[in-house]
């Protein structure tokens, strides 16, 4: 007898939760053989663990060391979930572009804002770190995103994202995106002086915001 | 706001307005540490990426800067990485921002056996670093405390080794952690001596200790007590020298198990200082902590306005000194450091 899908979310939680990625890798094999929804068992189980660190994260009871390996144990089971979604299932219409300014090599904080961005449903392209102002527009416009994530921990690149804004009001397409900034130097009065959408002050903070943003968007409205 | 009649004069030398700290006694007004490290370039006017890597240049930049504004602590620095560099991370060099990390040392764990405590007459650049300190102490020492500012162990360690690879091992890989923290240390006991020969002032910045990064239990277990023993080899060795740490970004969750490692000089980012100062002031004097992105970005008198308000909070202002919260950028207006240092002559009176 497979045990009820209740306990098995719970396992799932609380694997990712508790940093515990082999509770989270039995969780996700029981939840097939027992012919479980995987999609459900992403959202419901994995994905509310990460949203639970994520509070613990903003109240200053985990840190960056717990997040990681709460996410890496969530990232195994959605590698083991994932190939069971059903098609009609992966609805995703979000979609964001991430990266580390142009100059700045700094990418630890933008990795943990991808993470729970993912986690919070967002399609998430990640450019990496030292990236080239023109790459966030090309790369936003290829994937017909309607978010952009700029994000950088030095004051000598922080200009880069007045850069990134300027190139999208060149274009004409500065309506068609959402631009969130953050990191170490980045304060709301900067993000406003240089037309940014918002800026967060951590990764929790991030995917409330971008949930606000894409809310806001028509693009997404459209899509 | 900022006109010259409204800032009262100084009648004490840095040097000796320091030493008044030092001694316990009240100096004139609270000193005035402006984190400038890199800008010091801007002041002598070379590129960044010459000062990084000539000694000579390096040197007489802090010493333009500090005729330039009198600020009263020179700090002699290039990277937090500088020390891994020494022992054989690969860093990137610009020719108008400081180096970053290229490539760690560190690929594997298997690694471990190539980390060594470098050799401070050749390896990496700290031969600029020792060039640096000889000159700045020798033109200005005596006008000036001078210091040569170094990565602590925590900190040099997440340099030979990817940091987000690092980060996980603290929960997963105790103990090899602690083996390179090990070396890390002796590295910067190392590091201590080779300054204090120099007749500098070590100071030690762990930004990787910031609460931005860990908590109190991995700060209490990885950071603390390796900045401890340099701590104390500081007291042992110093003469009389403060042990001084700069912690940038968050570090309010930490400031408890911080207490522990012993520093007497605690300067500090992005807090309330007036908080800080109400949990730690028994025990440290405290550095800070005008926000660094608003010296680049705002005005001579918004600098003024956040610096005065810093003053404030201090209370009565003992062991306190006004500073930026973390490096001056680069490109600071001349004129916001100048609103900084005069704030503290306006709002740090302790003779009125």
């Amino acid at each position: 007898m497979p045990r009820e899908r209740g306990e098995i979310l719970k396992d799932l939680r609380d694997g990712v939760l508790n940093l515990d990625e082999d509770l989270v890798v039995r969780a996700a094999n029981e939840t097939l053989d027992a012919g479980y929804d995987a999609y459900d068992a992403i959202n419901d189980g994995l994905v509310a663990g990460m949203n639970q660190a994520g509070n613990l994260f903003e109240k200053e009871e985990y840190f960056v060391p717990e997040l990681l390996i709460c996410s890496d144990a969530m990232y195994a089971g959605i590698e083991i979930l994932r190939p069971h979604i059903k098609r009609s299932d992966a609805k995703e219409k979000r979609r964001a572009v991430i990266g580390v300014m142009e100059g700045d090599t700094h990418d630890i904080g933008k990795n943990l804002v991808k993470i729970m961005m993912d986690a919070a449903g967002i399609e998430m392209y990640d450019l990496g770190r030292n990236v080239p102002l023109a790459s966030f527009v090309e790369k936003a416009k290829e994937v017909n995103a309607q978010l952009i994530c700029l994000s950088t921990l030095m004051t000598t690149t922080m200009d880069g994202m007045a850069g990134v804004i300027e190139m999208l009001k060149e274009e004409g397409i500065r309506d068609s995106f959402k631009v969130m900034i953050g990191g170490g130097p980045i304060s709301a009065s900067f993000a406003k002086k240089i037309g940014a959408d918002g800026c967060a002050d951590n990764a929790s903070g991030a995917v409330r915001l971008a949930n606000e943003l894409l809310a806001k968007s028509s693009a997404v409205r459209r899509a | 706001m900022n006109t010259v009649a409204s800032i009262p004069a100084d009648n004490q030398s840095s040097l000796e307005r320091v030493m008044s700290y030092l001694k316990g006694e009240t100096p004139q007004r609270v000193a005035c540490f402006p984190l400038i490290l890199n800008h010091a370039a801007r002041i002598l006017g070379v590129p960044i990426g010459e000062y990084n890597r000539d000694g000579k240049k390096m040197g007489k930049s802090h010493v333009a800067a500090f005729r330039r504004y009198g600020n009263d602590l020179i700090l002699i620095f290039s990277t937090t990485s500088t020390l891994a560099e020494a022992m054989g991370t690969k860093m990137a060099f610009f020719d108008e921002d400081a180096p970053q990390i290229s490539e760690p040392l560190l690929k594997q764990h298997s690694d471990l056996s190539k980390v060594k405590v470098p050799d401070f007459s050749k390896d990496g650049r700290l031969p600029v670093y020792m060039e640096a300190t000889e000159i700045a102490v020798k033109e200005v020492g005596s006008e000036v405390c001078v210091s040569t500012v170094f990565a602590g162990p925590f900190t040099t360690a997440a340099a030979l080794f990817p940091l987000d690879l690092m980060s996980r091992d603290l929960i997963k890989n105790k103990n090899w952690v602690h083996e390179l923290l090990e070396i890390c240390t002796q590295a910067g006991i190392k590091f201590i001596d080779e300054i204090l020969q120099r007749k500098s002032l070590p100071i030690i910045v762990e930004p990787i200790g910031s609460a931005s990064l860990v908590g109190p239990i991995h700060f209490k277990e990885f950071v603390g007590p390796y900045l401890k023993r340099l701590a104390d080899h500081v007291h042992e060795n110093g003469g009389g020298m403060p042990a001084v740490l700069h912690i940038c970004g968050k570090t309010t969750p930490n400031w408890k198990v911080m207490l522990e490692s012993d520093f007497d000089i605690w300067s500090l980012d992005n807090v309330d200082l007036g908080q800080a100062k109400a949990v730690a002031g028994h025990r440290v004097a405290l550095v800070g902590n005008v926000t660094p992105s608003n010296l680049l970005k705002n005005t001579p008198d918004e600098v003024d306005e956040e610096a005065r308000t810093i003053c404030e909070k201090m209370g009565d202002k003992k062991g306190f000194i006004l500073g930026s919260g973390c490096e001056v950028p680069i490109n600071t207006p001349p004129e916001n450091v100048d609103a900084l240092i005069n704030a503290a002559r306006k709002y740090g009176r302790f003779d009125v």
